[in-house]
This record gives C-alpha cells, sequence and structure tokens, in this order.
C-alpha cells in the first residue's frame, strides 16, 4: 500500500511537481511515505526560498491531495538554513 | 472552510508563521504575492498574484476572485501590503482599519501631519523634495536632525545630521537609495524625504491589537541598545518593559492616541515612542505587526501565537486571552557588520547552548550578499531567548550573540 502510495506520489513529482517549479531552479525529493504523510524535501532556488512554505502547502499538497486523495498532509525536511541559492530572499519590512 | 486572504510578498519573514496560524485554525488560505508563484495555473483559487503597489487593482481582482468563492478575511503581513489590504477589505467589506488611516500610517510626512494635528508629541519635521539643493534645504533645519524616507521601514534610509555636511551626505546618499532598482518607491515616496528633529532618549516598541478602535496593548518591548545614529539599527527587543508603570501606562496612552488621530480601528499596529523627561513621544505607528520573526518571543493565553491572534480577529472569531504570558522574553536582530559575501557562519551550536536561549535562526544564506544600514533591510539572523527576568533575557541574548562568528568576504 505504501509503496503504492509513494510510487503514484513520486509519479506526481516527476510529472507535474518538479517541472513547475525548475521555473525557479528549484527541485522536490520525495523522502518518505508513511501512515500516509508524504515527507519531502526540496532544493535548488527552493531551498530556504522565502516562499517555499507557500510552494509547499499552497501548491504541492494541495496537489497532491488532489490527485492523490489519501495523502492526510505533506510534510517539508528541508534544512531551508542551509539553501545556497534561494529564489526570494526575505528581509524585514 | 473559512477562506482567509494573506498577501504574502516573496521577501517577507512572515509566510511560514501566518501559514502554521492558518493550519491551527483550520482555515483555508488563499496567498497573494506580487510575483506569481509556480503553482499558481494549478490552483487559481489559492494562490493570486497582485500589484500591493495598485491597491485598486489589487481590490478589483480579488473582488473577482471572492464572486467565485467568498472571502471571510484578508490580513496584510508587513508593511509593503499594508494598504493594498486596506484596500482589498473595504471593497468586500471586511473587517480591517479604512484605507485612508492605513495609508496615512504608511507615509511617514502624512502620519506626522496627523499626528501633530491632533496634539500627539512628535518630533518637529519638515517634508524635503529630493529635486531641492540640500545645501538650502539644510538652512530650514534645526541640528541634530534624523533624515528618513517617507515610506520605507526596518529603519533603512534613516540617517541622524549633526550639522550642514552631514545633512547634504545624508540627502544625497538617501535620494541614490531611493533610486535604487530594489526600492520599492512610488509617488511622493520616490520625490521626498522627511527631515525631523533628533529626539534624545530610550526608545520602546508597542505591540498592540485594535479593536473597534480600543487599543489592546499586546507588549512592550525596550530596546536595550542605544539608537543615537548615524544609523538606528535595531538588534535588541525585551519584553516586559522595564521601565516604571506610569510611563509604561503613558506609552499606552500616547500610542492608543496616536491609533485615533489616525483613524485606524481594527487589526495589529506597531508602534515606536521615544521617551524623553517630559514623556513618550511617537515616531511611527504602523498598521501591521511586529517585523522579521520577531513575533516569535511573543505567546498569548495558553500559547496562541500573535499570527494566531491576528487571524482569529480578522475572522471576528472569540480570542480567549489578550494577555502575554508572564515570563520575560525577547529577540535579538543580527545585525549585518558590514557588506560583502557571506561565506561562513560559525558558533550557532554553542549560541543555542547559552542559558535562557530557545533558538538561533540564521536567515542569511551563505554565498549571500548582505549589505548594512543604512541601504540594507535583511539581518543575519535572530536569536530567542526567555528567562525568568528581562536583564537576565537581555544577558542571554548579548552572550549567544558574541558566540556567533559571521565571515563576510
Amino acid at each position: 500500500m505504501s509503496e503504492d502510495l509513494k510510487g503514484r506520489v513520486q509519479e506526481l513529482i516527476d510529472t507535474m511537481i518538479n517541472p513547475a517549479v525548475a521555473g525557479h531552479g528549484g527541485f522536490v525529493e520525495l523522502i518518505d511515505v508513511q501512515d500516509n504523510r508524504v515527507y519531502l524535501q526540496m532544493g535548488g532556488g527552493c531551498q530556504g526560498c522565502g516562499a517555499a512554505d507557500v510552494t509547499l502547502k499552497s501548491g504541492i499538497e494541495r496537489l497532491i491531495k488532489e490527485e492523490i486523495p489519501e495523502v492526510a498532509e505533506v510534510l517539508d525536511t528541508t534544512d531551508h538554513s542551509s539553501g545556497s541559492n534561494p529564489y526570494y530572499s526575505a528581509g524585514k519590512a | 472552510m473559512h477562506r482567509v486572504l494573506l498577501l504574502l510578498p516573496t521577501t517577507t519573514y512572515r509566510t511560514h508563521d501566518f501559514l502554521e496560524a492558518a493550519r491551527t485554525l483550520g482555515v483555508d488560505i488563499v496567498c497573494a504575492s506580487e510575483e506569481p508563484s509556480t503553482f499558481e495555473s494549478h490552483a487559481p483559487d489559492n494562490l493570486v498574484t497582485l500589484d500591493f503597489d495598485d491597491p485598486d487593482a489589487a481590490a478589483a481582482k480579488v473582488a473577482a476572485l471572492a464572486d467565485r468563492r467568498p472571502l471571510a478575511a484578508v490580513v496584510g503581513v508587513d508593511d509593503l501590503t499594508a494598504v493594498a489590504a486596506a484596500a482589498i477589505a473595504e471593497r468586500l467589506g471586511l473587517k480591517a482599519s479604512g484605507r485612508a488611516a492605513v495609508t496615512a500610517a504608511r507615509d511617514k510626512y502624512q502620519m506626522r501631519q496627523c499626528l501633530a494635528a491632533a496634539g500627539v508629541p512628535v518630533p518637529r519635521y519638515r517634508r524635503i523634495a529630493l529635486k531641492d539643493d540640500p545645501f538650502l534645504a539644510a538652512r530650514g533645519v534645526a541640528f541634530p536632525c534624523v533624515l528618513k524616507p517617507l515610506a520605507l521601514s526596518a529603519s533603512r534610509g534613516v540617517i541622524r545630521a549633526n550639522n550642514v555636511d552631514q545633512f547634504i551626505a545624508a540627502f544625497r546618499r538617501i535620494g541614490a537609495l531611493l533610486a535604487r532598482d530594489d526600492v520599492e518607491a512610488r509617488g511622493d515616496a520616490a520625490q521626498f524625504l522627511l527631515a525631523e528633529e533628533y529626539l534624545p532618549g530610550i526608545e520602546v516598541a508597542l505591540e498592540g491589537l485594535l479593536m473597534g478602535g480600543a487599543l489592546h496593548t499586546l507588549a512592550l518591548f525596550d530596546k536595550p541598545d542605544p539608537l543615537e545614529g548615524p544609523f538606528f539599527e535595531e538588534t535588541l527587543y525585551i519584553t516586559p518593559s522595564r521601565l516604571p508603570a506610569d510611563i509604561q501606562a503613558s506609552i499606552e496612552r500616547v500610542s492608543a492616541a496616536a491609533c485615533a488621530a489616525l483613524g485606524l480601528a481594527e487589526g495589529p499596529v506597531h508602534a515606536e515612542l521615544r521617551v524623553k523627561d517630559d514623556g513618550p513621544w511617537v515616531l511611527e505607528v504602523a498598521a501591521r505587526s511586529i517585523g522579521g520573526l520577531c513575533s516569535r518571543t511573543l505567546r498569548f493565553g495558553t500559547g496562541m501565537t500573535l499570527e494566531e491572534i491576528i487571524l482569529r480577529h480578522a475572522l471576528g472569531w472569540p480570542i480567549a486571552s489578550l494577555a502575554r504570558e508572564r515570563r520575560p522574553a525577547g529577540v535579538m536582530m543580527i545585525p549585518i557588520p558590514r557588506a560583502g559575501r557571506l561565506t561562513r557562519v560559525d558558533g550557532v551550536a554553542a549560541a543555542q547552548a547559552v542559558a535562557g536561549i530557545e533558538d538561533v535562526t540564521i536567515t542569511a544564506h551563505v554565498g549571500q550578499d548582505v549589505v548594512p544600514l543604512p541601504e540594507g533591510w535583511q539581518y543575519l539572523g535572530f536569536i530567542f531567548a526567555r528567562a525568568e527576568s528581562a536583564t537576565a533575557v537581555e544577558a542571554s541574548l548579548r552572550d549567544a550573540h558574541a558566540r556567533l562568528a559571521f565571515t563576510i568576504a
């Protein structure tokens, strides 16, 4: 079950998610699927990006849940402080 | 499920904390940024691109979106989005301060005019056109004075001048800053600066929530590092304030009067004041909550975050308590010591090991070009502490900061 789910999430990442974030020099890796929770890691322009949370929650998670309704949650395991080339950098306003 | 529109610039530090608060509250979030999300075409009802500098266009676009799927609230998370959020709220009839009031608070000249007219203590001020001759402009100013852009925040472009030569240098430096591509300044904000009397004294920041025109103080922060210029880099924020109770009460009274003078009535406000021998003087009242990651110092009631309070208020939901936890807390915004490329960060583990330190978050990334004030507007990161006394919080933050080493080439 989990392997099947993992395969479907991976396919979604390959066919829809990574082509989308590639526009900002980013990529997403599937780390694991456990108890219907998807664990991802973001890299490239997504790692440390000021908009990474928006991309994850309003983009990636929404897309995965729409396509694979049994997914309960998508969780980010990225160490964003180690990002060396984020697409957007935050500042105080 | 209630839908809430969050105006989240791509450059804000606040995204994570607001999205986390929305998740906790179980609301459906619509994220609006000034740049398109890579997933906007996949989720057009939840990802929107708005021009925050054109509030009318932003309001029209959101109104069309709300026609399809109604919105229950709109929240702008920082200065860049405050006016657009007010315009959207006004158009949709959502709870917020009026657009005119927020616009006045966003423009330092308009703000001083409103406050002075209402008898709220503000430094003497003068608006000067950037096309004017700075030597002639300096003749009408008393020294020392402070020159500042009309609409930038985080002390960006704020410079003290003690004489005519320093005035002219600061005038030209601000003009060059406002002409930069990465500076969002339009209209009057791109054509004028403000010169105002330098006020000696300690500085404090009041974090508040306006509900039906009444100001509720959420926290009063001391800023123990002296802010005397030539630049005004904020570093330490410690709450509760160690000022005497009567002075704290007068700060709250003056802040409430300032909000009323501007016409601000709903939502978060962040006020900055100087306390002189004759009482508090208002430097700024912004129609937004505290910037950076500083809100992480605050917890309310049984652990509610500031972002949850802001979302609950915008939605008209009950808020169990606006009382901040009793334990003193503080943050250090880690300043950028000089311009260059950040190549290495050391000492994070040692800083985190200091008693009282809750977290050390480095937000600048290795390889990033960093720029100090007055041109810069970012920090290297944030240090958070909680302890039994405000004095202990301050000591922990200073100790932790001393253990960090940033290599800037």
